[in-house]
């Protein structure tokens, strides 16, 4: 959700309207649990109600005021008490752009096994499918590895708060049997993602569900510091000191491989379809792997290292043999 | 608070919100409605862009901007006397615009179920649809549960530049034109009127009605090289009527059936990272490590399968070998 700060004219427009139908319908509630509810800082807060307060027009000759959030009482008490409104008796429904928003999340959800026969999921979609343009549609999994095996065991630990144990194959295909505290499971396009808290690293690393196998939840409670773990980032790549910067050129086919690193808007045509952009790889071997699946759709321009690796990688997988050494491979 | 974000919170001096509050109030206050000159006189921020100069042309495409913003975030104005002379032309926001339907009674569990679902988008195009539906939501005043669901953030991505246009040419049943290029990387120019987006296994695809080839199609999103571009017969959009559900099911049953005929086997290397993937220890899976399944798109499957470098060879269709080898070749010869 974007933060309040982030929220533009139509955001804050839409939360006005929404916070005066709750007051209308709710009666007065303080500031801070008005806040919580929301999940808004108060002062943003305070100051949608200003604007409130502002609001007024002159119809027909005569000035009207539409509204009063009893400015004593948020000052002095930190109630929000709606004491006068002449237009607004409740919270706008949603539009259609909106409900179509939250039914194509539901049917999304849908999509993960733990949520599928969920009776309210389900009541949920039918409401909103009665109100919504058939716009985006529920999500098709073909592929064995999509739906992923794991995950229900991974998330009986995430709410029991254990351990598990598991075998981890890792991108340099090394394998290991890893002890990890599972935080969240992040379900992606691109495959499912775990949050756990490492004890050998002493932080929050991503593992993908399908590099794990022979899982076990251990009857060992989670520790301090992976209780103590307050956030996750919502983005997978996190920057590091170590990375190294590649710049690739990519086609439309390929702009997935950029587009966490840069925004991308629609091309004029055919002919500058084709972007330049600067990512940013952890283990610089794994170029050869997230450049090569396109198949000539992306292209590294530098650092030659980069180049080496890609060509490397796609001249293994035909099983030709790779010449050029390359230093530094760790 | 610090001074610095205290400040962050005032509305730039471009935001528009207070005004279309204004535009939103005065219209419900006079419920018989209000003619664009009388607007122009009652609205604060309209009164002030006239006294600081603001021409009148400028003054009504604001207006029309702050009609097209209200409409969007699902304020229905709509007018009563469409053929009345221009400046009688009265704007009313529709009775049930604040009017949920009767049904709607949510519990603490379906408010976090609905939360979750805004959240799928929070890195993708709909962001801003999602956030301001969930707003509305919470306002409604159901206290969220204390979560079991806390563990879980499914996100959907939308990589491809087309997809915000092609959501708004869907809702408007507008029809749009791009270019388009098939894997084979034969680039043509499509007309289509853009019935629905789908995901299937990763891929957003676009299900239309090819207007030139004259029948349903559907188009891989990243394939589409060009702007969408809103068809236009002079100043008018081009419309379409919507597609009966039944046509709507027909076109989705046809992708399964054809995904249906596309089955491709693979030999896995044993304790590779293909063979955790394809999950190859469950024996139900697999004999000897091989695997198959189907697939939809014979070049989309060859890009994952690349994934998976010498660790996978390709058995069956031959085609499908041929274009993992083929894309290989294209890296080799690119990098050379």
């Amino acid at each position: 959700m974007p933060k309040p700060n982030n929220f533009n004219g139509e955001d804050r427009y839409n939360f006005m309207l929404a916070l005066v139908g709750f007051l209308q319908n709710r009666g007065p509630v303080s500031v801070s649990d008005a806040a919580a509810h929301f999940e808004l800082d108060p002062a943003y807060l305070r100051k949608v109600v200003t604007s409130i307060n502002e609001a007024r027009a002159e119809v027909r000759g005569f000035e009207q005021w539409f509204f009063m959030i009893d400015v004593e009482e948020l000052e002095e008490n930190g109630m929000l008490s709606l004491i006068d409104n002449l237009v607004i008796d409740d919270v706008p429904k949603l539009s259609n752009r909106q409900a179509s928003a939250i039914a194509a999340g539901l049917n999304y959800l849908a999509t993960i096994p733990a949520f599928k026969s969920d009776p309210d999921l389900i009541e949920l979609q039918n409401i909103l499918a009665a109100n919504t343009i058939r716009g985006i549609n529920p999500l098709v999994e073909l592929r064995p590895g999509s739906a992923e095996a794991g995950a229900e065991l991974v998330r009986k630990a995430i709410l029991a708060e254990t351990q598990i144990s598991c075998e981890y194959i890792n991108q340099k295909d090394e394998r290991s049997v890893r002890t990890l505290e599972p935080l969240r499971l992040d379900p992606r396009a691109d495959g499912w993602y775990l949050r756990a808290y490492c004890p050998i690293h002493k932080e929050v690393r991503n593992f993908k569900l399908d590099r794990m196998r022979r899982i076990e939840v251990l009857d060992v409670q989670r520790s301090n510091e992976a209780r103590s773990v307050s956030e996750i980032e919502d983005a997978i790549y996190i920057a590091a000191a170590t990375d190294t910067k590649v710049t690739v050129e990519v086609e439309p086919e390929a702009y997935r491989l950029i587009s966490e690193f840069k925004t991308i808007s629609e091309p004029a045509n055919v002919e500058n379809g084709r972007i330049r952009a600067e990512i940013k790889v952890g283990h610089l071997p794994n170029i050869g792997r997230l450049v090569a699946r396109y198949g000539g759709a992306a292209k590294v321009i530098s650092p030659e290292q980069a180049k080496v690796h890609v060509k490397n990688y796609a001249l293994a997988a035909l099983g030709e043999p790779v010449h050029s050494k390359v230093e530094n491979e760790d | 608070m610090s001074a610095k974000s205290e400040s962050a919170w005032q509305p730039a001096k471009t935001d528009k919100s207070e005004r279309l509050l204004q535009l939103t109030c005065a219209l419900l206050f006079a419920e018989r409605g209000l003619t664009k000159a009388e607007l122009f006189r009652s609205i604060p921020a309209y009164v002030e862009a006239v006294n600081s100069g603001t021409v009148e042309e400028s003054l009504n495409r604001m207006f029309e901007r702050d009609k097209t913003d209200l409409r969007a975030t699902g304020i229905q104005i709509y007018t009563p006397n469409p053929a009345a002379e221009a400046e009688e032309i009265c704007y009313v926001i529709a009775d049930d615009t604040f009017i949920w339907p009767s049904h709607i009674d949510l519990s603490a569990k379906q408010l976090q179920l609905l939360t979750l679902a805004a959240q799928v988008w929070s890195q993708a195009s709909l962001q801003s649809d999602a956030s301001q539906a969930l707003v509305r939501l919470k306002a409604l005043g159901v206290e969220q549960a204390a979560d079991d669901l806390i563990g879980f953030a499914p996100r959907i991505n939308t990589h491809e530049p087309s997809f915000l246009p092609l959501t708004t040419a869907i809702e408007n049943r507008t029809e749009v034109t791009f270019s388009y290029r098939k894997a084979n990387g034969e680039v043509s120019k499509r007309q289509v009127q853009p019935w629905s987006l789908h995901n299937v296994d990763g891929q957003w695809l676009l299900q239309c009605f090819d207007v030139k080839q004259k029948q349903p199609r559907n188009f891989v999103l990243k394939r589409i090289v060009s702007k969408v571009q809103i068809l236009r017969d002079g100043d008018l959009e081009v419309n379409f009527e919507a597609p009966s559900n039944e046509l709507l099911e027909t076109t989705t049953k046809e992708l399964m059936d054809h995904i249906k005929g596309q089955v491709c086997e693979l030999k896995v290397k044993r304790d590779s990272g293909a063979w955790f993937h394809f999950h190859l220890d469950d024996s139900s899976n697999s004999k000897d490590g091989q695997i198959s399944f189907n697939f939809m798109d014979l070049e989309l499957i060859a890009e994952e399968l690349r994934d998976f470098g010498s660790d996978v060879t390709v058995i069956r269709p031959k085609e499908l070998a041929e274009a993992v080898k083929a894309g290989f070749q294209k890296v080799v010869a690119d990098h050379a």
